[in-house]
């Protein structure tokens, strides 16, 4: 068998185990029978399996793909194995809009905090594109990125320094977390899926792409079209993934690296492996996070942050 | 004769307006949510999740035990004399993220949820069981007390409340008089790493103002609960008297007290700096909280 085609196979077995364990394992461990009954209505377990768990998994599923997917796209135009979507500044843009939301105005319902973070995360794409223009070099993209991002991350702080006594909320929105969400936030994740085969119309573009500037402009490829289409799709699958879970770090940064390991950088075979890396490593890390101590649960964020950042140091040093 | 008609009456009573109260009881009680709604209970609940710490002063005050308590796993957190009252409960989790698992496994018949923290998962926490949402983060000393009150409405066990609540008013009455009055009193907690002031309108600021005592504006605006401030804008306001709540030894006020600035402090100067249980002055505001911080300032700046 083809080992691309096996690798995504046994991804697939890997990501179906890790949901079945999602809905079976927690504050309270139901068999398999007990899961499938539970999820007709009226069951004892319904509320368990069909309310919580289920929507929670199909989240994970949804977000840890997009984040991931993200991360190839903004690798690929980017060019650069250490980039990820956070270097848009699109995440942090979200999460100064949610900062200010939650310091600043505690009086208004928490239920606004997706269109607002939202409504950040898309002011700061518009921000970077202003300032770089459709026709910028990935090099400026990624400065530009860098530098905003930094910005926001320092005006989060002044945020979160002048209201301290609604530091720990903040905090915890800015961990990223599963924790309570349900249909109502599926919903909202749902645009995000619907960019996911504009992803894979892209493929042959940015393989071309993979090849520099030049040769893909010589080999018929409009460039700076695709990197603003790739940009683009990367935003709006970061900002639909943020605006509801928060911004769960590194999985943009790992799971493009482990794809690319596992399968190489075509992106025929990337993007559907990268989907389902990412997925996994999300609904691992959710799963983690209910069963290591419960009743206790802890953000997702922090799982992939424990994961994510010795992974980070190993790239570094790899890179180098 | 008289005795008789004493006793006709104590038997009409038991007869009649007995059952006729159950009824009532029974009936459950309707309660008003500013924001989100009308909560209709069925009878009167029996097993009692809560999610916040005050929530549990309410339910130990009425002698109700909860089934559930997000008490971050740490039940040292809650007052001992809570503690004893409510016996052995489970714990859900934390406040700021407490297991909806484990809460729909109690089968709860009411959830008392913090409207700050558990906003977001109203509509969740309502499939499980009727939920009751309250302010309790960053909620002042009367509307506390009214929380309280609604608990106890909820809990069909309105009237006893209101005794507890005279009773609680007039230890206050007490404790005020053992107090030197007018005395100008900054609360503050400190952690490793700052130091908080609590502003005249916090919980903490309306116990001491409850108590004949005043608290300094430390804000621009009163109503912003509590402050984080350094060395220099505590000396810039210099209260003479300052309680300063600690978790453990190791807080700010090591360092603090090593800086000649610190020495500059009046409070300090006249030994009127107390340390307290910070535990018990900040984590579960409520009844039981307010009589042992009043109890601990009148052991603090008492007049005999």
């Amino acid at each position: 068998m083809n080992p691309a085609l096996r690798t995504g196979l046994i991804l697939c077995f890997a990501v179906a185990a890790a949901a079945a364990m999602n809905l079976q394992l927690g504050a309270v461990n139901l068999p398999f029978t007990a899961v499938l009954l539970g999820l007709q209505s009226g069951h004892e377990n319904y509320f368990i399996v069909h309310e919580l768990r289920l929507p929670r998994l199909l989240l994970a599923l949804i977000v840890g793909a997009s984040l991931a997917l993200a991360g190839v796209l903004v690798q690929g135009v980017i060019r650069n194995p250490l980039a990820s979507p956070d270097l848009l500044g699109v995440s942090q843009g979200a999460s100064l809009a949610a900062v200010i939301l939650i310091a600043l105005y505690p009086e208004v319902s928490s239920l606004w905090l997706p269109v607002v973070s939202l409504l950040g995360a898309l002011a700061a794409a518009m921000i970077l594109w202003l300032l770089c223009g459709r026709h910028a070099s990935p090099i400026k993209i990624a400065i530009t990125g860098v530098a905003l991002a930094a910005f926001y991350a320092s005006a989060i702080d002044f945020v979160m320094l002048t209201r301290p006594q609604n530091l720990n909320d903040a905090l915890l929105w800015l961990t990223g977390s599963l924790w309570g969400r349900s249909w109502e936030q599926l919903w909202l994740v749902l645009p995000a899926v619907a960019l996911m085969p504009l992803a894979v119309g892209l493929c042959q573009r940015l393989n071309l792409n993979n090849l520099g500037d030049d040769y893909a402009t010589t080999l018929g490829s409009a460039v700076p079209q695709t990197r603003f289409m790739a940009l683009a799709l990367a935003v709006g699958l970061t900002a639909a993934s943020v605006a509801v879970c928060g911004p769960i770090g590194f999985i943009g940064l790992m799971a493009p690296h482990l794809a690319r390991r596992l399968v190489g950088g075509r992106h025929q075979r990337l993007i559907p492996v990268v989907m389902l890396t990412g997925a996994l490593l999300l609904l691992l890390a959710d799963l983690a996070t209910r069963i290591i101590k419960p009743p206790i649960e802890l953000p997702a964020g922090i799982m992939t942050a424990i994961l994510g950042g010795p992974y980070f140091i190993y790239l570094l040093k790899k890179v180098r | 004769m008289k005795a008789v008609f004493k006793h006709w009456i104590i038997r009409f009573w038991l007869i009649f307006a007995l059952p006729f109260c159950a009824v009532q009881a029974q009936a459950g009680a309707t309660i008003e949510m500013p924001g989100f709604g009308e909560l209709q209970l069925e009878g009167v609940p029996q097993r009692i999740v809560a999610l916040e710490y005050p929530f549990v002063d309410a339910l130990a005050t009425l002698g109700v035990k909860p089934v559930g308590v997000a008490d971050d796993n740490a039940p040292e957190r809650l007052l001992p004399e809570i503690r004893e009252s409510i016996g052995g409960w489970q714990s859900v989790g934390t406040r700021a993220q407490p297991s909806l698992e484990t809460i729909a496994a109690l089968k709860p018949d009411l959830i008392i949820a913090d409207i700050d923290r558990h906003g977001a998962v109203y509509a969740q926490l309502q499939k499980i069981a009727p939920t009751l949402i309250l302010p309790s983060r960053r909620a002042s000393y009367a509307e506390t007390l009214n929380s309280e009150l609604v608990i106890s409405r909820a809990l069909g066990k309105e009237q006893q409340m209101q005794t507890r609540l005279e009773a609680h008013q007039q230890t206050m009455e007490k404790f005020a008089t053992q107090l030197p009055q007018q005395t100008e009193i900054q609360f503050a907690v400190a952690t490793p790493k700052n130091l908080y002031a609590h502003a005249p309108d916090s919980f903490i600021g309306g116990l001491i103002r409850t108590l004949g005592l005043s608290v300094p504006s430390i804000n621009r605006s009163d109503s912003d609960e509590v402050r984080q401030i350094g060395l220099e804008q505590l000396l810039a306001f210099n209260p003479p008297h300052l309680v300063i709540g600690r978790y453990n030894d190791a807080n700010l006020l090591q360092q603090w007290q090593k800086q000649p600035l610190w020495q500059l402090l009046s409070a300090v100067q006249n030994n009127h700096v107390y340390p307290v249980d910070a535990n018990i002055w900040v984590r579960g505001p409520g009844i039981l909280a307010a009589e042992q911080m009043a109890a601990d300032l009148v052991s603090l700046l008492g007049q005999g």
